[in-house]
């Protein structure tokens, strides 16, 4: 397969020499073949081994290879070179994350978030071992099957302005996955989820700009997933406001 | 453990110029503010009819005029691809159930489209053509 020289341009930050950000530019062959974390990873062995990167399964699984190819956000194991090559590939860090070194960025707002919306099984009371498995029907588990794929990426931070401008919001990737447990039918904390979540930076800060859904690898469209809790507590709310205590579930 | 400076995050000035996407978001939201404004030029334009014919015709003749029609245009657009954007939105959100199944996306946001197209003419045909 025919070999020709493409230039990456990569950003920079190297916090220990005290300099400002700036853009590198490694010429480097690539192939038809070739997606953009090969050519980070011939960069990282072959001309330059102090870039550094997060990667690591090299197939769309684990989520880690996620960077600003071309000014949007992709994984980069899963572009190749030759779609975007215009002349070149700009590489930055994803767009809304602190920056740590080079084009790994600080994901800490989005575990705090992603731990607000208690993304595993709520249960109130759990039934005797002896009493076997909860099972589920095929339709049961094809409600949050969707959101379900999601693989923490971070893509959607990236794309949504909503977060960029206010890291408070709970974002795309954190909501998704609370309407995936809420839709489980094992699941019993919708109620708590619900409460915690239709605030000013949970779900009503979603302005439903939708490049979330746009650039999701696996899509789960959580902009669909957000406007989904939206109609949830708005029926919450109506509940609470005309049903006695005793009628709300 | 020696620790590093963070890069801090900032968001640029013109982020919704960095794809057509953002852009129409942007016109959106504005078109959500230039709405009210529109509704209150109805709203002024009912007040006047109700005020005579006089009152009703020199209010006319002034929105007619090139320095008003303008702007009432330019805000007429803006209404438009606000109403329009969310007539697609809805279509990609809350879609309704068929035979088990959600419809595509296009067929809700083309049904909700034509709809709006023929209560717009059928409003049209009632204000100025009907009987």
């Amino acid at each position: 397969m025919a070999e020709k020289i493409v230039a990456f341009r990569v950003k920079r930050y190297r916090p220990e020499s005290g300099k400002a950000p700036f853009y590198q530019e490694y010429r480097i062959p690539v192939r038809d073949d070739t997606v953009v974390l090969d050519g980070l990873n011939y960069i990282k062995d072959h001309v330059d081994p102090t870039l550094t990167f997060r990667w690591s399964c090299r197939m769309g699984i684990c989520g880690s290879c996620g960077m600003d190819v071309n000014g949007a956000p992709r994984l980069t194991c899963g572009t190749f070179v030759k779609d975007v090559d215009r002349g070149g590939v700009t590489v930055d860090p994803l767009t809304g994350f602190d920056v740590i070194k080079d084009l790994v960025v600080d994901f800490e707002p989005f575990l705090r978030h992603f731990l607000h919306v208690k993304p595993w099984i709520v249960r109130e009371t759990n039934k005797p071992l002896s009493e076997g498995e909860y099972l589920q029907t095929p339709e049961e588990m094809e409600a949050y099957h969707q959101q379900s794929l999601c693989i923490n990426c971070m893509l959607c931070y990236a794309a949504c302005p909503v977060f960029q401008g206010n890291a408070k919001f709970v974002g795309p990737a954190a909501l998704a996955l609370a309407l995936r447990y809420s839709r489980d039918t094992r699941d019993e904390g919708l109620d708590e989820r619900l409460g915690r979540l239709s605030t000013r930076d949970g779900i009503w800060a979603c302005t439903f700009v939708g490049e979330c859904s746009v650039v999701c690898p696996k899509a789960v469209d959580p902009a669909g997933a957000i406007q989904s809790l939206k109609v949830l507590a708005s029926i919450r709310h109506m509940r609470r406001l005309l049903l006695p205590k005793s009628a709300r579930r | 453990m020696v620790e590093v400076p963070k890069l801090p995050w900032r968001r640029p000035g013109g982020w919704w110029l960095r794809n057509r996407r953002y852009m129409l978001f942007q016109l959106r939201e504005v078109g959500g503010v230039l709405s009210a404004v529109y509704g209150v030029l109805l709203l002024v334009l009912l007040s006047q009819y109700q005020a005579g014919p006089d009152a009703y015709a020199s209010f006319l003749a002034w929105m007619r005029s090139p320095p008003v029609l303008v702007p009432t245009a330019i805000l007429f657009a803006f209404v438009l691809v606000h109403a329009l954007s969310w007539f697609v939105l809805i279509g990609k959100t809350q879609a309704v159930m068929s035979a088990g199944r959600a419809p595509p996306p296009r067929t809700v946001i083309g049904l909700m489209v034509g709809l709006f197209a023929v209560v717009s003419i059928a409003v049209v045909y009632l204000v100025f053509g009907g009987p």
